[in-house]
């Protein structure tokens, strides 16, 4: 069936009302033209949308006789519209039964898909081309690549007037692939043969539920190693499984090694014309394989063998029940939205929040980005703190179907989800982790200028230290900074110790650098490295940075203050005994006045009198007389006893750090 | 019956006796064999590693690899000792030229080698997927009865260290906590830090924390707190009226190590468990 994509009106209107008698929920009239009403668009403006924004699907549906007929009753005839086609059934059936969000998506990939078929086509072709021309294309990917080669897959095979979904298969349903008639797997292989990361759910899936695929007509791509002994399982076991669920394979598997774009391309020249040849009846017609190529390759060559914009990875729509924080900075109130929608489990954390900002509350506030990793797009959904522009909502969402969303931790809340950076950016300033080389010997250009050189593969590490999206998220992932106001925090100290690491740092700024962050505030102010280190790459690269600042300040200060007097004596009880001796500790590191501290602030009497803690089983039968408090607790052993083989830890120690 | 390795962590077998006397028990009483490595050193608590990742890297490896030894999985009742374990073998896995140097280092020490086999399962974990909660719950003799918060803390709560759990909203400890007849108080900080690895270097710092999770935990209706952690433990209960003190919040709250209560429901210590429900519903603290 057809569908109004867009409608626009163009210049000169006479503003006859005729347009808005017709249909009044497209079209309005203001005091000099006629508009189109934003509820019914998707970039929610009101105007004459000259700019060509799409109907929402509903509308596009709904009006499509009355827009039409308004626009055959315009007197000037100004109002403009265009159509597409929506050819399948079952995604018309879905987009019934979707939520405001979801058709959103959707209108914008009906718009995008519209068939058109060159002159000079066989009859036979032209009838293959009519019907369902849907293929899914599932990708299994651990590092990026089988994703990148499935999206450019989807992209040639429009040549051969298809409609192609990438579909990421973490989160596939397998019931879902019994409908489809085309499909196609790219997948690599991880570790020993192993399904990566995002495919294994769907492969147990798929191996417990055994759907039925008889009408199915797939091929697969396999990336792998064949240095590895298990080179492209994932992808012979794929083909394998659908074969032995009754799919028909359309093409040899592909098995690809480490160079894979040589024999994808290979195997994608192949295998769309021929995958392209299975009609809306899920039958595939050989004899048009020669006429398909030839129509497909009669497209842009250049599609093929140029650059590739960016595919659209296309996942199931989900039920999500989103949490949303609220803060209104002029009565100083906040709570939680609670809103019930269905949403693409593609689309980012930013997507959402803009269709929340366009259908229910103009109000929302939060930092747009750039869908591309912006820095300052942070907030803490469902516990993870990340960007909203790039975070997509599969990866955040649990079971429960819960998202909750909040401003990004550990910062001064302005409005909703927008929190307060300025004090980030003013101890930036302060910090001045930005270059300051000094005058040194390099290449030098014709005009005498100096070229710094630099050793690749010291670059590199730089490079791979400092491979951080958005030191604002570093920030925020510190569970210390709400509790310590004065602490500068781990985004300032990973830059001014990325600055310092840095061999083209001037030997002032590295000087200053360093005695900075060995500052009350500096990098031992953070308590516990482990809060920063869990949330993910960008966690832990953060953690390890500021782990090697501790170390070298370790070193330059010969151990010196309670945090040296902590390393030291922790690996030096290690050493002596191969276990941690705590009365060692307290005893260096708190010094006798702090011992002597414990005692008169408590410390030592819950540790021995009120301690939960309860004591061995001499002690216990006392318990009952000495109730309350429930029993004589537990102090640190005064002498450890060595654990076997300790040759060998000390050996270990010996070979590896005699600082200890 | 299922066997594993046991390592107690850096005070299960000093300061924490309470968890190693509630081990042995509650693993007879499931069916689990607990196998003694006794060569097993300290894992360095990530205090050794400030100064030197390499050798805290092969103090694990060398744990690990004794382990592997015997074919078996380790199992800790320490999130840090786990977390701590977790990340050496992740970094074996995923760079094979520090892997060697590190496999080079502890053969030459003590003739092994570290081959990526043995893994580390935390006692939650293992509880929870392997013997099943449906097991534990009928084993249950002395039902807990009692309002419990799970303390999670930071060093496990990520991707990789947390089994099947989610990392940032877990829910096994409360799952746990159901099956032993308790009822699981859910709270904002259970996976926050309490500082521990800074209790005798930032002791102002650490009781903020501290007091924050005992104090959120109580506003939340918790009778007491279990704690998945040994290390974090001596600071939510031995620290906890020090905390309480420099804060000025609630902090007074029976806490337990999770081997402790799972113990005590199953039956083991009876007198134990009277005084802690004693101290929960009577003294309060």
């Amino acid at each position: 069936m057809s569908i109004i994509a867009k409608v626009w009106i163009e210049e000169d209107c006479i503003t006859c009302d005729a347009c808005q008698d017709i249909c009044p929920e497209v079209f309005q009239l203001t005091d000099e033209t006629s508009q189109i009403v934003a509820a019914v668009r998707i970039d929610g403006v009101f105007d004459r949308n000259t700019g060509g924004s799409l109907l929402k699907a509903d509308f596009g549906k709904e009006f499509v006789d009355y827009i039409k007929e308004a626009a055959e009753a315009c007197p000037v005839d100004i109002i403009k519209f265009e159509m597409v086609e929506t050819s399948a059934p079952a995604a018309e059936a879905e987009a019934e039964t979707a939520a405001p969000i979801a058709e959103f998506v959707a209108t914008v990939a009906a718009a995008a898909a519209p068939v058109s078929i060159s002159a000079g086509t066989s009859d036979a072709l032209t009838a293959v081309f009519s019907g369902d021309r849907t293929l899914t294309i599932l990708f299994g990917s651990q590092t990026g690549n089988a994703a990148g080669l499935a999206e450019k897959t989807a992209k040639l095979a429009a040549n051969y007037e298809l409609v192609a979904n990438a579909v990421d298969m973490d989160g596939y349903n397998p019931a879902s692939l019994v409908g489809c008639k085309r499909v196609l797997i790219i997948t690599s292989t991880w570790g020993e043969g192993d399904m990566p990361d995002n495919a294994e759910d769907f492969w147990q899936n798929v191996n417990s539920s055994s759907p039925t695929l008889a009408g199915v007509n797939y091929s697969v791509c396999a990336i792998g190693d064949s240095s590895y002994d298990e080179f492209c399982k994932a992808g012979v076991d794929w083909d394998q499984k659908f074969s032995a669920l009754g799919a028909t394979s359309i093409q040899q598997i592909q098995l690809c090694d480490v160079d894979f774009n040589e024999p994808w391309a290979a195997w994608v020249k192949t295998v769309l014309p021929r995958i392209a040849c299975v009609d809306d009846a899920g039958i595939f017609h050989e004899s048009l394989v020669e006429e398909m190529s030839a129509y497909g390759a009669g497209g842009d060559d250049s599609v093929s063998s140029g650059d590739f914009t960016p595919g659209t990875v296309v996942m199931d729509e989900i039920s999500v029940t989103l949490e949303l924080f609220r803060y209104c900075p002029s009565t100083a109130q906040s709570g939680w939205d609670t809103i019930s929608c269905a949403v693409p489990a593609h689309a980012t954390v930013e997507d959402l929040l803009i269709c929340i900002q366009q259908d229910v509350d103009g109000s929302l506030a939060f930092r747009r980005g750039t869908n591309g990793g912006t820095p300052t797009t942070g907030v803490r959904v469902n516990g993870r703190i990340v960007l909203a522009d790039i975070a997509r909502i599969s990866d955040l969402i649990g079971a429960s179907g819960n998202l909750k969303i909040e401003p990004a931790p550990g910062l001064p809340i302005i409005r909703d989800l927008i929190v307060d950076l300025s004090g980030y950016e003013a101890a930036r300033a302060r910090a001045e982790p930005w270059m300051r080389a000094d005058p040194r010997e390099g290449v030098r250009l014709l005009n005498g200028a100096a070229v710094a050189t630099m050793d690749a593969s010291l670059a590199t590490e730089l490079h791979q230290k400092s491979d951080i999206l958005s030191y604002q998220l570093i920030q925020s992932m510190s569970d210390t900074s709400s509790y310590d106001k004065a602490y500068e925090g781990p985004g300032i100290h990973l830059q001014q110790w990325l600055r310092a690491e840095d061999p083209r740092c001037g030997a002032e700024q590295r000087k200053n650098i360093i005695s900075s962050l060995n500052e009350t505030d500096g990098v031992w102010a953070e308590a516990d490295l482990s809060s920063i280190a869990r949330y993910g790459f960008d966690g832990k690269l953060a953690a390890n940075g500021l782990n090697s600042a501790r170390a070298y300040l370790l070193n330059a200060s010969n151990y010196g203050g309670k945090h040296g007097r902590l390393v030291k004596w922790y690996g030096r009880s290690v050493k002596w005994t191969g276990n941690v001796n705590e009365t060692t500790l307290y005893r260096q590191v708190l010094g006798p006045l702090g011992l002597i501290g414990n005692i008169f602030n408590g410390i030592s009497a819950r540790m021995l009198l009120g301690f939960t803690r309860n004591g061995g089983p001499p002690i216990r039968g006392l318990q009952g007389l000495l109730m309350p408090p429930s029993g004589i607790g537990k102090i640190p052993n005064m002498i450890n006893s060595k654990v076997d083989a300790h040759h060998e830890v000390v050996s270990l120690f010996n070979k590896i750090d005699k600082r200890f | 019956m299922a066997k594993i390795a046991y390592y107690p962590g850096n005070t299960a077998r000093a300061a924490s006796m309470e968890v190693e006397d509630c081990i042995v028990p509650l693993c007879k009483t499931l069916g689990i064999e607990l196998i003694e490595i006794p060569k097993a050193s300290s894992d360095g608590g990530n205090i050794i590693g400030q100064a030197s990742p390499k050798l805290q890297h092969s103090l694990v490896a060398r744990n690990l690899a004794l382990a592997e030894q015997k074919s078996l999985d380790i199992m800790t009742t320490c999130a840090t000792s786990h977390a701590i374990m977790c990340d050496t073998a992740d970094i074996i896995a995923s760079d094979s030229v520090y892997a060697s140097q590190l496999n080079n280092l502890i053969s030459l020490t003590s003739g092994i080698e570290y081959l990526g086999e043995s893994k580390s399962r935390h006692l939650l974990h293992y509880l929870v997927e392997e013997i099943g909660l449906d097991k534990i719950s009928a084993a249950v003799i002395n039902p807990i009865k009692l309002n419990v918060a799970g303390y999670y803390g930071s060093n496990m709560q990520r991707e990789g260290a947390c089994g099947n759990d989610d990392a940032f909203l877990p829910n096994y400890l409360e799952q746990l906590i159901n099956a032993i007849g308790g009822v699981p108080v859910d709270y904002e900080l259970k996976c926050q830090s309490v500082g521990a690895p800074s209790l005798l270097t930032l002791e102002g710092t650490a009781m903020a924390m501290t007091a924050a999770v005992l104090a959120d935990a109580k506003q939340n209706g918790a009778d007491i707190m279990v704690s998945a952690c040994t290390i974090s433990h001596s600071n939510l209960d031995s620290y906890q009226s020090r905390a309480g003190k420099l804060t000025g919040k609630d902090t007074a709250m029976p806490v337990v190590h999770l081997a402790e209560l799972v113990a005590f429901a199953l039956g083991h210590y009876p007198d134990r468990f009277a005084q802690l429900r004693t101290r929960a519903l009577i003294i309060g603290s």
